[in-house]
Formats: structure tokens, sequence, C-alpha cells
């Protein structure tokens, strides 16, 4: 699906990656994790293609395309998705609008013809049921006024809109109460399929008890320094962060 | 000749013919503060980024005479597919042939300004000239010493406009430079209503000078919904002075719309002389090019409970340049006002100029006001947004500047209205 080589990035001259190296296979799920400024949100930042980074080395293969020279829009079509940790209100833009011109810009790239009205229609009624959204939050503008649950499910509703066959959810978790975590977890459960990967970031292990990940990493100053499976997590939980720091530091 | 020579020469011969009436006695005081005020300049503080210097040089016309014959006005768009009354005016004239009449209710009077001296003297007396006030204002006075023609509006008392009134002032600068001088004058009396919409367009190379005036007086308990669209493209320079004086319990829903002109300021002025009165004062403006856009507007609170929301919002491209001059008065009785004022720009070229400047001015103690402006380029994260989502950089743009200026067309009550004007902003933007 996606592999990742030796990936190193830089914001302003301050270096946050320093060589990532990781191997994701159609289906897997993995959680990444780690202590405040290891650099989770610019992984999940430059994947996506933001541009406030300057990538210093490395590459990234997505499905065989050189993934660091699409455009963010052509990284979407491709099949890459990034649930925000922060979703953009935008006043004005209905979700609908906004879900149908995404949809139908991808199948242009794929070389399709716009999807009709009503067939539209009918594809998002039938993911709003399957998701359980509530009516009402596609009929506003997109985001706007949401709560933060309601703004993460939203995230979860255009994933299954848009049928990515990469997620890359940036601390989905963060700033939601436990109803809200379980609904969204729901969510990307339902979405879980032997062809689609996720990769979950996030601070704390709470998250993975719902979304039970296949491989755990851990990230710091800019390095995968630790994997396993579900139970680092576990342990990670237990202990904290400062094992691993010292672990680092004592190797350096 | 210069202007203001041609100007004299003007009044001189109207003078001649004129019989000494009230009508002739105030155009004449008028006059007379035009020859103390002339044509704003920089020098004053309210017209500092706003140069009329060019249309002092100019060599006018003020003949209404146009080659214009109604089958091209049609094919120019005059005539739309919006359900409404329509008065039509080329160079300041009525052009009788493409009027529209659809109301049944007979007490309502719609005619031009010049009808109504002759046929509704009384009414047209009792209003005319009563809610301007001249004297410190030029072009104000210009425009009332020497008006050329415009519509009249009455709405009696209880009486309801079924249709809008659409008032279509054509510039047809295609023979010559040209100077006219609009002037409307609309009476919504109490417990009535009436939607009007001023709709500007021009035709021709030549320059041109536009100088609006409208009068609107809104009585007790009525309402009132005024939308001024601006699409005189060309070599245009156009001013606009709209007075409202609204009494009490009265609703005013005001949209302006600046698309096109080379130059153009727009001065809004209401008057809210009773209590418990809604004013909304809304607009947008799109000037690309080296075009010119000046929203001036005053609210003046004199009476307590009453509300106004102020919202205009601008998108700048190329190397235009906008004004925003909003002020908010409070007078010492208007206790409980709620006023709001709002001015939102997005400058999309790097010699794109805006100046704006949000005024208060509190004389009473127990009141909520708030006012502000914003500058920016289109922001960012939106932009990630909705690109991390397979929409492109373009499509992304042309959603979200949609959607900052559909909030106010949004604002617009007649479907049919809103429709024409988004094509016309997509085709702007």
């Amino acid at each position: 699906m996606i592999s990742i080589t030796n990936l190193q990035a830089s914001i302003e001259g301050k270096s946050i990656l320093n060589g990532i190296n990781l191997e994701i296979k159609p289906g897997e799920v993995h959680a990444i994790m780690g202590p405040n400024g290891a650099g989770k949100s610019t992984l999940s930042s430059v994947l996506a293609g933001r541009s406030d980074y300057d990538i210093t080395g490395g590459n990234v293969t997505f499905l065989g395309k050189n993934l660091l020279e699409l455009s963010p829009e052509d990284r979407a079509r491709e099949g890459l998705f990034l649930a925000f940790q922060y979703p953009v209100e935008i006043p004005g833009v209905s979700s609908t609008n906004f879900l149908k011109t995404a949809i139908n810009e991808k199948r242009k790239y794929h070389g399709l013809e716009p999807m009709e009205a009503t067939d539209f229609l009918k594809f998002m009624r039938s993911k709003m049921e399957e998701m359980e959204m509530d009516k009402s939050l596609t009929s506003r503008s997109l985001n706007e006024g949401f709560s933060g649950g309601e703004k993460k499910r939203n995230e979860v509703f255009q994933m299954a809109m848009l049928e990515p066959k990469f997620c890359i959810m940036d601390e989905t978790d963060s700033g939601l109460d436990i109803d809200a975590l379980r609904l969204v977890s729901a969510g990307v459960n339902k979405l879980r399929n032997s062809e689609r990967s996720f990769l979950v970031i996030t601070h704390y292990q709470r998250l993975l008890d719902y979304i039970v990940p296949d491989f755990v990493h851990v990230l710091y100053k800019g390095r995968i320094v630790k994997s396993g499976d579900a139970s680092l997590a576990k342990e990670l939980e237990v202990k904290g962060y400062d094992w691993i720091k010292q672990e680092v530091e004592a190797a350096v | 000749m210069t202007f203001l020579e041609q100007i004299k020469s003007d009044f001189n011969l109207y003078t001649a013919q004129a019989s000494d009436d009230h009508f002739s006695r105030l155009r004449k005081e008028a006059f007379a503060a035009f020859e103390q005020l002339g044509i704003p300049t920089t020098q004053l503080e309210e017209w500092k980024y706003s140069n009329l210097r060019s249309v002092q040089q100019g060599n006018f016309t003020t003949s209404c005479v146009s080659n214009l014959d109604a089958d091209s006005l049609i094919k120019a768009g005059v005539l739309n597919t919006i359900e409404s009354n329509k008065l039509v005016f080329v160079n300041g004239c009525l052009f009788p042939e493409l009027s529209v009449w659809l109301e049944t209710d007979e007490r309502i009077k719609i005619c031009s300004l010049a009808q109504a001296r002759k046929d509704f003297s009384s009414i047209f007396d009792a209003h005319f000239g009563k809610y301007i006030n001249f004297s410190k204002d030029g072009l104000l006075a210009l425009n009332t010493a020497l008006m050329s023609d415009g519509a009249f509006v009455f709405v009696p008392e209880g009486a309801a406009l079924k249709h809008p009134l659409m008032i279509t002032n054509i510039t047809d600068a295609n023979e010559h430079a040209l100077f006219q001088q609009p002037r409307n004058l609309i009476i919504i009396e109490k417990n009535a209503s009436a939607s009007i919409i001023e709709n500007y367009m021009a035709v021709g190379a030549y320059t041109s000078f536009t100088n609006v005036v409208n009068e609107i007086f809104v009585g007790e308990n009525a309402s009132l919904e005024h939308y001024k669209v601006q699409r005189a493209a060309g070599n245009t320079y156009h001013t606009n002075y709209t007075q409202l004086h609204q009494l009490a319990n009265t609703n005013i829903n005001q949209v302006t719309l600046t698309l096109d002109g080379q130059w153009v300021r727009n001065n809004l002025h209401f008057f809210m002389n009773g209590e418990n009165c809604n004013s909304l004062l809304y607009g947008l403006y799109i000037p690309d090019g080296k075009q010119f856009v000046d929203n001036h507007s005053r609210v003046d609170h004199a009476k307590p409970n009453c509300f106004s929301d102020e919202k205009y919002k601008g998108i700048l491209k190329d190397e235009a340049t906008a004004v925003f001059n909003g002020k908010i008065v409070v007078h010492e009785d208007a206790q409980k006002t709620n006023a709001y004022q709002r001015n939102q720009n997005i400058l999309l070229s790097n010699t794109a100029t805006i100046n704006t400047k949000p005024q208060l001015e509190i004389f009473a103690d127990d009141v909520k006001c708030t006012h502000g402006a914003t500058i920016g380029q289109l922001d960012e994260e939106p932009m990630f947004y909705l690109r991390s989502r397979g929409i492109s950089e373009q499509e992304a743009r042309r959603l979200l500047l949609n959607a900052f200026a559909d909030d106010i067309a949004e604002k617009i009550k007649i479907p049919e209205l809103v429709a024409i004007l988004e094509s016309e902003i997509e085709r702007k933007l």
C-alpha cells in the first residue's frame, strides 16, 4: 500500500522527521504513538501534502507512485485520506455540494463521468444510514457550528463517501468524550476491510481500545524507535514514554 | 467650456423658463449651495480616497438623446426574467415603451418624477427634498438643482406592491460623453410595503458621470426591500446618495451589489426617526482591473429601541481599490440601541488596495454596539482542507469565494434576482 523510506522533513530550518521507515500492507492498521513534539502530526501533514514542510530526504511510494511529487488533491484522488485533528469550518459551502464536488473531481481524475445528481443523493443517503449520520449535519454548511464530536464523525462520514484506500487518522481522539470516541471508532471499524489500510496517530492508548491496531510504533525525535503489536500500546499506557526516552538516550 | 461653466449655463437656461414655485425656489437654493460647495475634492475628509478630478475636467453633454431602440435594449438584458413592474430610463429620461405594469391596486402610483410633479403635486411637494440635506454636500445640491428625471413611487397607507419594481437606468455613451442626474422619490406610507430594485447598466465607450439621489420615506409599520445592482461597465463614474427616512416600527432590508463600473461611490444614509426600527444594510463589491469602489454609510439611531445590522464584504482583484467608511451615530435619546457593523475583505492580488474605517459615535449610555473590519487573503486552512478531499486548487478557490459572496447575495429575498446575481458573481470571480 504505502512504503515510507528514510523520510526526513523540516520546517523553517528545524528538522522534525529524521528518517522514518514504515511499510503498510493492504488491510493493516498501524498506530503511531509518541510524546508531544515527536513529529506525529508532521508525519500526517507531510503524507497529505501540506506545503509548510520541506522534504529534506527519503521517499514515499503509494500504490506504486511517488507520493511526494503529487499535489494534495491528486494524493486524495489516488486514495489517500487524512482525517484532520482540527476539521475546518467552512461557512457557506454546503456539505452536500462539497462531497459531490470531491467525488466528481476524483471520478474525473480516473476518467469517469460525473455522478448523476439523483445517484449521488441515493449514494449519500445509503452512506448516512450505514454510518448512522444525522441528516441535519449534511444539510448544514461544512462543519459550521459542529461540536468536536460531530466534526470527527463528519470526517469519518467523508471517509465512507470518498472510499479511500489508505486513511490517516490524526489524533482523532483529541477533544472527544468517551461517548463520542465510541461512536467515531465504531464508524472507523465499519470501514475496516482487507483492502483498506489505516495509520492511526494518537498520544493516548484509549483510542486503540476501540480501534485495535495490528502494529504499534513509537515515534520519538522524528524516528520510529520501537515497534510491536497492540500490547505495546498497553505497556505505554502503564509506563508512560519515559522508559523509551531513556532507552533511546542510552543507545546514543 | 469647463464642466462648472457648463453647469452654470445649464442652470441659467433652467431659471430662464422656470415658474416661481416651491420646486424652483428649492432648486435655486440648492444651486446656491452647490456654488459654495462645488464638486467634492480629496481635501475633504469624507472624500480623501475618492478623486473626481477627471470628472471636473470632463466635457459632457446632458441631453438624453440616444439611438438605442427597444429591441437593442431588450437584447442588452434590460428586461430580464424577474416578474416585476419596470421603469426604464435611458440617459436620465424615461423610455416609456419598456415600462411594465403589473399592479391592480389603483391607489399605488408609479411614474416618472416629472409626471408626478404634474399629476400628484401635493404628495410630491409634501416629500420632495424633505429628507436630504444638501447644504453640506455638493453632489446632493447639484442633483437637486439640475436633476434629470427619475422614478416616483407612492405606496399609500395599507397598500402593498404585489411585485417588485425594477428601476433600470441605462447609460448610452455611444455618441458622446454624458452627464446625468437621476432622481428617485419613493414614499411608502404607514402599514404599506414594497420591494424595489435599482439596476444600473451602460453601453458605449465615452466617459459618463451619473449622479443619483434617492429620497426614500418609510412611514410607521411599513416595510421596504431595497436592492441596488451596479453593472454599468465601461468608462463610468457613478455617485449615488440614498437617504432613507424611517418612522417607528419600520423594517428595511437594503442590499448594495457593486460589480461593474470604473468608479463608483455609494452613500447610504439611514435615519431612524422612530422607535423599534429594524434596519439591515448589506453590501458586496467585487472590483477588478483598475476599478474603484467606495461605500460610505451612515446610520443614525435617533430614537430608542432600534436595531441595525450592517455587513459589507469585498473581494478585490488586480489593481482594484475599494473604500469602506461606515458610521453609526447613536443619539442621546436612543437608549437600548442594538447596532452591529462589519466590513470583511479578501484581497486576491498584491496590487489591490482597501481603505476601511468602521466608526461608532455613541451619545447614549445604555446601548449594545459592535464594529470591526478584516482584511486578508483566502485562508490557507480551508483551501488545504478542500484540496485534501480531492478538490482542485481552482475549484476550492471558487467554492470559498462563492461562499463568501453568497452570504450577502442571499440577503436578497427575490429568488430570480439571487440566481441572476450568483451567475454575475461567478463571472466576476
